[in-house]
């Protein structure tokens, strides 16, 4: 059988305000209302946390879910772990979940971490001669065995949160809900956690991910949805949500701006795909539209790369610093090549018009998100295109003052970048 | 906001695991039942925080109905004084033996009262039966029960209270009062998450409940028209039934009836209270699960 879980046109509706938590709030509401006050306050307090929600996970997808605060992602987890029940909508779930949420919420402070392993897992649903078996893997994995039978109340916030990921992570389920658990413990551990979560979807585990980690999301996601305010903004590619999220498009409508400035920014293509292996080329084609036949002195067109996991701008430059002017009074289609010497994430390119005197921003051109994948391993935040050669005792093959050749991705690749085949 | 939600269609909506919503009460204790491991870790958990230390631990199973016996005694000795008649001088053993139920119920329920509120945390978090929480505070403090039980018999027989087949009674009669304890524990626990100050109200019924229980009292103290509502009170079936079988050696099969002060015989067991205590028992821990079970498909927006 295959595994499933799906979305089927879910509602989820919450009453606003006005909930008494406590008889000393009720009894005297409860008067007020027999009293024939009070009235106006019920009914208009409801909002819908979800508006018709809909979404399938198939083994061997992975669905991201992004979006602002309050978007409703939480909700939906609720509703997916049977949690919530929707009001309207059905959810199908084939198989037995885990979910990777808060994952040491069940220890209790007072007892060590040998029994919060077994507390926990039972609470996720393993039975105790299951936990027994994986308990020497749990507790490895983790990395907190010198302290097993220490009270988890001694345990620092990230040892906590390994342990109880470790026992998450062993749940074996049929599909997985993950809830922004990838930013627990050190380095390493998210490393390990991360290499966990990829490895149950390379094996066909139906998976959701839910993170503001936008590149961990665009590295795992087979498809993803944009959830604003409850509802399904835009879904698609990881590349295409992410962009939505962080750019939200105009209107359809015909630019007023484009008239008013007689400019227009049609297109940004890539020209060999959206998965660039570091410290390759990535080649860009803007088409646009030019009215006039003359602009303001200052006005220049700028190609612009974000990280789209931080919005930092990493490169910027202006056509005119690369000796190309401005068009004036016609379409034109301009060739843009960039060495991604990026590390592996998300990247926004984006082209605009831009007054260098004013430092505005006159017209926002369309973005275009790429990936840059793992080529030759390195840590740090820029590939150097870094070769590294043994020539003890041979001195004289040091080259003196030659300037580096470009090296457009004549370094190792290695077989599966994507590490998601 | 874009709420494209005409109010009309939301009546006939689909509730998704409708089919679980629709579990019939031997369903939840199947459902239970296939988690008895999960009771058995919380059972542990709370046994564990409190035993730590074993002294504190043991310490804790006593004082509580030793602090009940000696209020007990002493509001006694001033009824005798107060109503001026010969004080019946009911048995230190028998006041013992109930205390030890009363004790044991008021400790569970508020534990049980606030199970639910404590895990408030795993609420929106994970799924397990929910019934787990209350069910395993009452069976922790069960093992406080026991502990006593196992003292008080002790006690019994330094004392030399006679012992007889009516003692067979005993477990059947604790099986049903852990039973009436944990369909309450259900009700209350729901009741104070959604209520916060529910367990206030509880904390204030139980310090004066021990008055609308045979537990200080004894019917023939009370004559034949009070003694027979205070027979009626939802607990005396367990705390009498005890102390008859256990102190003095009374078949429960059997009705029974001691004089008054003033000489006349008041009725102080019937074996319709058996039924009682059954019916009871049954009643609350079914409400308490279907009660709970319909609440607890809100936990998750409560907590």
């Amino acid at each position: 059988m295959d595994h499933t879980l799906a979305f089927d046109h879910i509602w989820k509706r919450f009453r606003r305000g006005a909930v008494h938590d406590s008889l000393r709030e009720l009894i005297p509401a409860i008067v007020r209302k027999l009293a024939g006050r009070d009235r106006a306050e019920l009914g208009a307090r409801d909002f819908w946390a979800l508006s018709d929600v809909s979404f399938e996970v198939k083994p061997g997808e992975v669905q991201g879910i992004i979006g602002s605060n309050g978007a409703g992602k939480s909700t939906t987890l609720k509703i997916l772990n049977e949690l919530m029940e929707p009001t309207k909508g059905r959810v199908h779930i084939r198989g037995k979940i885990g979910s990777l949420i808060e994952v040491s919420a069940g220890f209790h402070q007072d007892l060590t971490g040998r029994q919060n392993v077994f507390l926990q897992g039972s609470i996720m649903g393993m039975k105790k001669a299951e936990v027994t078996k994986k308990f020497d893997q749990i507790v490895e994995f983790s990395g907190v065995s010198d302290f097993i039978d220490t009270p988890v109340k001694r345990y620092s916030s990230g040892m906590n949160a390994r342990l109880g990921f470790s026992i998450a992570a062993h749940l074996e389920p049929d599909v997985l809900i993950v809830d922004e658990v990838l930013s627990v413990g050190d380095y390493g551990f998210q490393q390990r956690a991360f290499a966990k979560i990829k490895k149950m979807a390379t094996d066909g585990i139906p998976i959701v991910l839910v993170s503001h980690q936008l590149d961990r999301i665009s590295e795992l996601c087979t498809k993803v949805i944009l959830l604003e305010r409850g509802t399904v903004k835009t879904s698609g590619t990881a590349a295409h949500c992410i962009n939505t999220y962080l750019h939200p498009p105009e209107s359809d409508a015909p630019d007023p701006e484009a008239a008013l400035h007689g400019f227009r920014l049609q297109s940004l293509h890539s020209l060999n795909g959206l998965a660039i292996p570091s410290g390759t080329d990535l080649s860009l084609l803007l088409v646009g539209e030019s009215l006039k036949s003359s602009y303001p002195y200052d006005w220049n067109l700028v190609c612009s790369v974000k990280n789209a996991s931080t919005a930092a701008e990493v490169h910027s430059v202006a056509a005119s610093a690369r000796g190309i002017p401005l068009p004036t009074e016609t379409k034109f289609e301009h060739r843009i090549d960039l060495q991604m010497n990026l590390p592996p994430g998300g990247y926004i390119v984006q082209s605009f018009l831009w007054a260098s005197d004013t430092g505005r921003r006159i017209i926002t051109g369309p973005t275009l998100t790429v990936q840059v994948i793992a080529a030759a391993k390195f840590f740090g935040s820029a590939q150097l295109n870094l070769r590294w050669s043994d020539v003890t005792g041979n001195s004289s093959v040091i080259p003196s003052g030659e300037t580096m050749p470009s090296n457009n991705g004549n370094f190792d690749v290695p077989d599966d970048p994507v590490g998601r085949a | 906001m874009s709420t494209p939600t005409p109010g009309a269609d939301v009546s006939q909506s689909t509730v998704i695991f409708a089919e679980k919503r629709r579990v019939s009460t031997f369903g939840i204790l199947a459902e239970l039942w296939g988690a008895r491991e999960l009771v058995m870790q919380f059972t542990m958990r709370d046994i564990t925080i409190r035993y730590a230390q074993a002294v504190m631990g043991f310490a804790w199973a006593l004082l509580m109905p030793m602090l009940i016996v000696a209020a007990g005694l002493i509001f006694r000795l001033a009824f005798t004084n107060a109503s001026g008649t010969a004080g019946q001088t009911s048995s230190i053993a028998s006041l013992l033996v109930k205390s030890l139920p009363w004790a044991f119920f008021s400790a569970a329920i508020s534990l049980a009262t606030q199970s639910i509120l404590a895990s408030a945390n795993l609420m929106g978090k994970v799924k397990f039966p929910r019934e787990a929480l209350p069910f395993a505070s009452v069976l922790a403090q069960s093992l406080d029960l026991l502990v006593g039980a196992v003292l008080i018999a002790i006690v019994l027989v330094v004392l030399g209270t006679p012992l007889s087949w009516s003692v067979l009674w005993v477990p059947l009669l604790v099986v049903l009062l852990i039973l009436f304890t944990i369909g309450w524990g259900l009700l209350l626990s729901c009741a104070n998450l959604f209520y916060r100050d529910v367990k206030y109200i509880v904390q204030v019924c139980l310090n004066f409940g021990v008055f609308a229980t045979p537990v200080f009292f004894e019917p023939q103290m009370l004559g034949p028209k009070y003694g027979a509502i205070m027979l009626k009170l939802p607990l005396s079936p367990f705390i009498q039934g005890l102390d008859l079988a256990a102190v003095r050696g009374h078949n429960l099969l059997h009705p029974l009836a001691l004089p008054a002060s003033n000489g006349t015989m008041v009725t102080v067991w019937s074996p319709w209270m058996l039924v009682y205590a059954l019916v009871l028992t049954l009643v609350t821990l079914w409400t308490g699960l279907r009660v709970f079970r319909r609440a607890s498909a809100l936990f998750a927006e409560m907590a």
